[in-house]
C-alpha cells in the first residue's frame, strides 16, 4: 500500500521515538539519533519524518508543556501506534528471515 | 533569568523564513524546538554558533515547505479560482460559439498574418547579413558630375579606385572588384550560356563568406587561368564536386580555357550579389594588357565603370568621414583630369547591408531582385495594423456581451468576489483566449506557408519556428494580445454594481458604447486605406504595363547573339548571310542586331556635345549599336529626318538619336537637329534622324538620352519578328538556322514581352503582398463588425417587437439596424480616403508613367467597403427584422 512504506530514516525515527517512550518531542529524537547512529541529523529531517510518520498513522501526538526555554512554546510528544510497532515488527521479521537465508558459508567468510 | 531572556534572541530571517516556511498549524511546535536547540548551543558553543546552525536549519528547512500543506484551504484558494475561471472561460465560449469563433478567428487571422508579414520583412532585412564582416563591408559608388548636374550614379566603379583606396587609406583592410561578365561555358560534353559570372581579385573570397567545399580560399584566384565554380555548377557541368585542375573553356568577347580551383556553396538566396562562376582577375588583366605600353587597363582605368568594387574597413571606420577624407586624395590624384574634362568624380560608400532594399543605382548586380525599403517599410505597419484590428475586435465583442456577463458579474459580487477577482477572472478569460488564437495563428501560418510563397514568390521556410527570436516575439505578442484585450473589458466588467445589475436596470454603457465606435471607425478606415492602396497599386501597375511604350514586343523572339566565333573577320559576312536566309522564311517577318534590346540595361556610354561647344560642355550619352532593320523590326517612330541606308555609303558618320537627347543637347525640335553635326567622343558625327522616346527600360523610370550608331559588328542580341502565330515552326526553323550558321553556340532565346515585363515582378509581388494583407484587414474587421452587428440586433429585440407590431415594415427595420454602423463606416471612410490619397500621390511620384488618383477610384473602393459592411451587418439584422413581433415581445 503506497504511504506505508517505511524509509530507513524513518524506521530509525520510529524506533527512537519507541525507545524514547513518554519523552519522545522533536529535539529529544534528534538528540538520541544522533547519540545511537552516531551520524549528524538536521532538526528540519527529523521533523519532516515525525509529522510524515503521523500522517502514515505509526505515530501520534498530543501536545506538553511550554518551557521557558522553548520561548513559552509547546511540546508535541509522540508514541508510537500499534500500526507503527507492527510495521516495525514486520521490517524487523522480513530482515532475520533475510539474514537466516544468509548461507553459512558465506556467512564465515567474512 | 534577565540575560537568559536577552539571549534568546536568535537570528530574525530564520524565524522569518521559519514562519514562512510551516503554516500556523506547525509553525509553535517547531519554533519551539528551534528554541530550544538554538538554547542548547548557546550555552554549549556560544551565540555565533548557535545563531550560524540556527541559520542553517531554518534554510534546510526549506525542504519542508510542503509539510501538512495538503488540508490547507486557504492556501489552495486561488489555485482553485483559477480552475473555476478556466472551467468558466471554456463554458462561455461553448455558449456563445458563434461570438467565440469570431474572437478565435480573429485573433488568430491576425496574429497569421503579423507572422507572415514579420518572416518576409526578417528576409528582406536578412540581405547580406550572413557575412560575418557584413557591418564593415561597403560598396564603392560611382557618382559622376558634370557641372553640378549628377550625370552617373552607378553601383560599379571604376577599376582603379579600389587599389587607390587601399594604398592612400588606412581604414581599408582589403578591396575586392567584381567585374561581371557572360558568355559561353563549354566542358567536353556540356555547354552552356552563363550570366553570372565574375572577375574577382583574390580577396572576394576572404572578405564574402562564401565557404569553399574544395580548393583554398586564399589561393583559388591568385593565378591567372584559374575559375572558382559553385557547387551547382560542378554538378551541371562535372557531374561531381570533386572538379579541382579540371579544364573548362569560357567563351564570351574573349575566349579562354579555364582551370578550376575551388567549388563553393552556392550563393545564398538573401545575397545581393549572385555568382556562378568566379574568374581570377589576373585572368582579365592578362587579356587588357597592352603590349606595347604595359598598361593594363583593367588595373589602372578610371573610365571604365563597370566594376563593383567592395572593400571590407576596420572597426569603428566613420564612413562619413572616410569620403571626405578619401576625396581629397582622389582631387589629389586627379584633379587635373576633373578641370580638363569639367567632370567631377565621386567614390561614396554604400553600406553592404543597405544594398538590398535601400539602393537603386545604374548597373545594380541584380536588378530585377532589388527590394523597396519603403514597401517593407509600409508592411510591417500593415503588420501592427491588423493585430491591433484583431485586438480591436476582441475588446468591441467583449464590452458588447457586457450586458450579458452583467449578470455573472451581480451574483459574483454578491456571493463576495472582490473586484480583484474578477478582473483576474476576466484577464484569464482574455488570456486563455488569445492563447487559443495564438495556436490557431500558428497552424494557419504552418498550413498556409507554402499557399503564401507561392503568391508572392518568396522564400519563408518554416525554419523560424525553431528560432529563439520568433519564440520571444512570439510571446510578446501574446502578452500584449492578452494584456491590451483583456484589461478594458475586465476593468469595465469587474465595475458593474451588482445592486443594479441584479435589479434590471442595468443596460449597457455610455463610454464603452463611444470606445466601440472610436474602435470600429479606426478598424474601418485602415481596411478602407488598405483596399484603396491596393486598387491604385493595381491600377498603376495595368497603366505601366499597358503604356505605350513606343515599340511593338509582340511576337518578338530575341535569341542571344553567337559568342563563339572562330575568325572576327568574317563575322559580319556570317551575320548577314545569315540574316538573309532567315528573311527568306515566310515566317520571319524582321530580322536585327542589335547591342541592346529593349528591357536590357543599357551599360555603354560616352560623351556628347554639340559641335562648335568646347570639351567642357560634354555630356554623358548612352549606346545602342544598331543596324539597318532595328528600328523597324520594334516598329519604332521616326520622329524626322530618316532611318540609315545601305544606299548611302556616309551613314557610318552619321547618327541617329532619341528625342530625350535631341532635347537632352539643347536643340530646339527634332526637325531643327537633322543634319546638325554634334562631337561623339572625339569624332564629328552628323544627325541624320530622330526617333521617337520608345520606353527602353520599364515605364517606371523616364527615357534616357541614347544614340544610335550603325554599328554593324554587334551581335549581343538577335532580334526575330515573327508574322504567324505559329511560333513552333518558326522557332524551329530559327534554332536549326542559328546551329547551320554559328555551330558551337547554345541557342539561348526569349520572347520580347517576358523578358520585358519581367521589369514589374517586384511590383507584381508586392501587390499580391498587398492584396493579401488588404483582405486580411477586412475579413478581420468584419468579423468584429458580424459580431458587434448581430449583437446589437439580439439586444434590440424586443424594440424591434415593438415596432413591428406597431406596424414597421422589415425594410424600416433593417434601415434602422444597419444605420448606425453605416454611419460609423461613413466616417471612417472620410477619415481615410485623404490619407491615403497623400500616401498614394507620394508614392506614384516614383514613377515616370503614372495614373492620376480621380475620384472614380475612391468611388470605387467606398463602394466595395460598404457592399461589404452591409452584407456583414445584414444577415444577422435581416434575421432579427424577418422575426415574428410574438416571440420577441414574450422573450422574458
Amino acid at each position: 500500500m503506497k504511504g506505508t512504506y517505511l524509509g530507513e530514516f524513518e524506521e530509525l525515527v520510529l524506533l527512537t521515538v519507541a525507545s524514547l517512550g513518554q519523552e519522545a518531542y522533536a529535539v529529544s529524537v534528534k538528540a538520541e539519533v544522533e547519540s545511537n547512529a552516531e551520524r549528524k541529523v538536521n532538526i528540519s529531517a527529523i521533523h519532516s519524518s515525525l509529522y510524515r510518520l503521523e500522517d502514515k498513522g505509526f505515530l501520534t501526538s498530543e501536545f506538553g508543556e511550554a518551557t521557558q526555554k522553548r520561548g513559552g512554546k509547546p511540546k508535541r510528544f509522540f508514541k508510537v501506534t500499534s500500526a507503527g510497532f507492527s510495521a516495525l515488527q514486520q521490517s524487523k521479521d522480513l530482515k532475520e528471515q533475510l539474514w537466516s537465508s544468509i548461507p553459512q558459508l558465506t556467512f564465515q567468510s567474512i | 533569568m534577565a540575560t537568559d531572556k536577552q539571549h534568546i534572541e536568535p537570528p530574525r530571517f530564520g524565524t522569518y523564513l521559519l514562519q514562512r516556511i510551516y503554516g500556523r498549524e506547525l509553525y509553535d511546535e517547531i519554533s519551539g524546538d528551534m528554541l530550544e536547540i538554538y538554547a542548547d548551543r548557546l550555552q554549549s558553543h556560544g551565540k555565533a554558533y548557535a545563531s550560524f546552525h540556527y541559520m542553517v536549519d531554518a534554510v534546510q528547512s526549506l525542504r519542508n515547505y510542503d509539510l501538512r500543506k495538503k488540508n490547507n484551504t486557504t492556501q489552495n484558494n486561488s489555485i482553485a479560482m483559477f480552475r473555476n475561471y478556466f472551467k468558466i472561460t471554456l463554458r462561455t465560449i461553448t455558449k456563445n460559439k458563434v461570438y467565440s469563433a469570431l474572437n478565435i478567428m480573429g485573433l488568430a487571422l491576425g496574429i497569421a498574418a503579423f507572422v507572415f508579414i514579420l518572416q518576409y520583412v526578417t528576409y528582406e532585412n536578412s540581405y547580406d547579413k550572413f557575412h560575418t564582416d557584413h557591418e564593415h563591408i561597403y560598396r564603392v559608388r560611382y557618382k559622376v558630375y558634370r557641372g553640378e548636374e549628377l550625370n552617373i550614379d552607378c553601383a560599379a566603379a571604376v577599376p582603379r579606385v579600389g587599389p587607390f583606396m587601399k594604398e592612400k587609406m588606412s581604414e581599408v583592410i582589403d578591396f575586392a572588384r567584381a567585374f561581371p561578365v557572360s558568355g559561353v561555358m563549354s566542358t567536353n560534353n556540356n555547354q552552356f550560356r552563363e550570366n553570372r559570372i565574375h572577375v574577382t581579385d583574390p580577396a572576394f573570397l576572404s572578405i564574402f563568406d562564401y565557404p569553399l567545399i574544395q580548393g583554398d580560399a586564399g589561393t583559388a584566384l591568385s593565378e591567372p587561368n584559374k575559375v572558382v565554380i559553385t557547387e551547382e555548377m560542378a554538378l551541371k557541368y562535372f557531374g561531381t564536386t570533386d572538379v579541382i585542375g579540371r579544364p573548362i573553356t569560357f567563351n564570351s568577347w574573349f575566349e579562354m580555357s579555364l582551370q578550376v580551383s575551388g567549388v563553393t556553396i552556392n550563393v545564398p538566396d538573401n545575397s545581393h550579389f549572385k555568382y556562378d562562376f568566379l574568374i581570377s582577375y589576373e585572368t582579365l588583366n592578362n587579356r587588357t594588357r597592352d603590349e606595347e605600353t604595359g598598361r593594363v587597363p583593367s588595373e589602372e582605368g578610371w573610365g571604365w565603370y563597370d566594376f563593383n568594387t567592395y572593400v571590407l574597413l576596420r572597426d569603428g571606420t566613420d564612413p562619413a568621414a572616410f569620403d571626405r577624407k578619401f576625396n581629397d586624395y582622389l582631387l589629389e590624384e586627379r584633379g587635373e583630369d576633373f578641370a580638363e574634362y569639367n567632370f567631377r568624380a565621386e567614390f561614396p560608400l554604400q553600406k553592404l547591408t543597405d544594398i538590398h532594399l535601400y539602393s537603386n543605382l545604374l548597373q545594380e548586380s541584380e536588378p530585377e531582385e532589388q527590394g523597396d525599403g519603403q514597401a517593407v517599410f509600409f508592411l510591417t505597419i500593415i503588420a501592427f495594423f491588423i493585430l491591433v484590428i484583431a485586438w480591436i475586435n476582441y475588446i468591441n465583442l467583449s464590452t458588447a456581451r457586457s450586458v450579458e456577463r452583467a449578470k455573472e458579474v451581480g451574483v459574483r459580487k454578491t456571493m463576495g468576489a472582490y473586484k480583484k477577482q474578477l478582473i483576474y477572472q476576466f484577464m484569464a478569460e482574455a488570456v486563455i483566449l488569445n492563447f487559443m488564437a495564438l495556436i490557431v495563428g500558428l497552424l494557419i501560418v504552418f498550413f498556409g506557408i507554402n499557399y503564401f510563397n507561392q503568391l508572392t514568390g518568396s522564400q519563408l521556410s518554416l525554419d523560424f519556428l525553431l528560432s529563439l527570436n520568433f519564440w520571444l516575439v512570439a510571446g510578446g505578442v501574446f502578452i500584449t494580445g492578452a494584456g491590451l484585450s483583456g484589461l478594458y473589458p475586465a476593468f469595465i466588467l469587474s465595475s458593474f454594481r451588482p445592486s443594479d445589475v441584479l435589479k434590471g436596470k442595468f443596460s449597457g454603457n455610455k463610454a464603452g458604447n463611444t470606445l466601440r465606435k472610436v474602435l470600429v471607425v479606426f478598424q474601418f478606415a485602415a481596411s478602407v486605406a488598405l483596399i484603396t492602396g491596393t486598387i491604385i497599386f493595381y491600377q498603376q501597375l495595368a497603366h505601366m504595363r499597358n503604356a505605350d511604350l513606343g515599340f511593338d514586343m509582340t511576337d518578338t523572339l530575341v535569341m542571344k547573339g553567337p559568342a563563339v566565333f572562330g575568325a572576327d573577320s568574317l563575322f559580319t559576312t556570317t551575320m548577314n548571310t545569315f540574316k538573309n536566309e532567315m528573311l527568306k522564311y515566310t515566317e520571319i517577318e524582321a530580322i536585327s542586331a542589335s547591342s541592346n534590346v529593349p528591357g536590357d540595361e543599357i551599360f555603354w556610354t560616352n560623351s556628347i556635345r554639340k559641335n562648335g561647344e568646347t570639351p567642357d560642355k560634354a555630356k554623358t550619352i548612352y549606346i545602342v549599336g544598331i543596324d539597318y532593320a532595328y528600328f523597324d523590326t520594334y516598329d519604332i517612330e521616326l520622329l524626322a529626318g530618316r532611318n540609315y541606308s545601305k544606299t548611302f555609303s556616309t551613314d557610318t558618320g552619321s547618327m541617329i538619336l532619341n528625342a530625350s537627347a535631341i532635347r537632352y543637347l539643347g536643340f530646339e525640335s527634332p526637325e531643327a537637329a537633322i543634319n546638325q553635326k554634334v562631337m561623339f567622343w572625339d569624332y564629328p558625327k552628323t544627325i541624320i534622324g530622330v526617333v521617337d522616346d520608345y520606353k527602353q527600360m520599364s515605364a517606371k523610370t523616364a527615357v534616357s538620352p541614347i544614340i544610335f550608331p550603325l554599328a554593324l559588328d554587334e551581335n549581343n542580341f538577335l532580334t526575330l519578328k515573327l508574322n504567324v502565330d505559329d511560333y513552333s515552326k518558326a522557332f524551329e526553323i530559327t534554332q536549326t538556322e542559328f546551329d547551320r550558321f554559328f555551330p558551337g553556340n547554345p541557342f539561348d532565346y526569349f520572347f520580347l514581352d517576358d523578358f520585358f515585363n519581367r521589369q514589374y515582378d517586384n511590383e507584381r509581388e508586392f501587390s499580391r503582398v498587398f492584396t493579401l494583407f488588404a483582405v486580411f484587414a477586412i475579413i478581420v474587421a468584419c468579423l468584429g463588425l458580424f459580431g458587434l452587428s448581430s449583437f446589437s440586433a439580439i439586444q434590440r429585440t424586443k424594440e424591434i417587437g415593438i415596432r413591428k407590431a406597431i406596424g414597421a415594415d422589415i425594410s424600416n427595420i433593417i434601415f434602422i439596424l444597419t444605420r448606425e454602423f453605416m454611419q460609423l463606416i461613413l466616417v471612417s471612410i472620410v477619415i481615410a480616403f485623404p490619407l491615403i490619397y497623400l500616401v498614394m500621390d507620394g508614392w506614384l511620384d516614383n514613377f515616370a508613367v503614372r495614373i492620376n488618383l480621380g475620384i472614380p477610384v475612391f468611388l470605387l473602393a467606398g463602394l466595395v467597403v460598404i457592399l461589404i459592411a452591409i452584407l456583414t451587418v445584414g444577415y444577422k439584422t435581416l434575421i432579427t427584422a424577418k422575426s415574428d413581433p410574438v416571440k420577441a415581445l414574450r422573450y422574458e
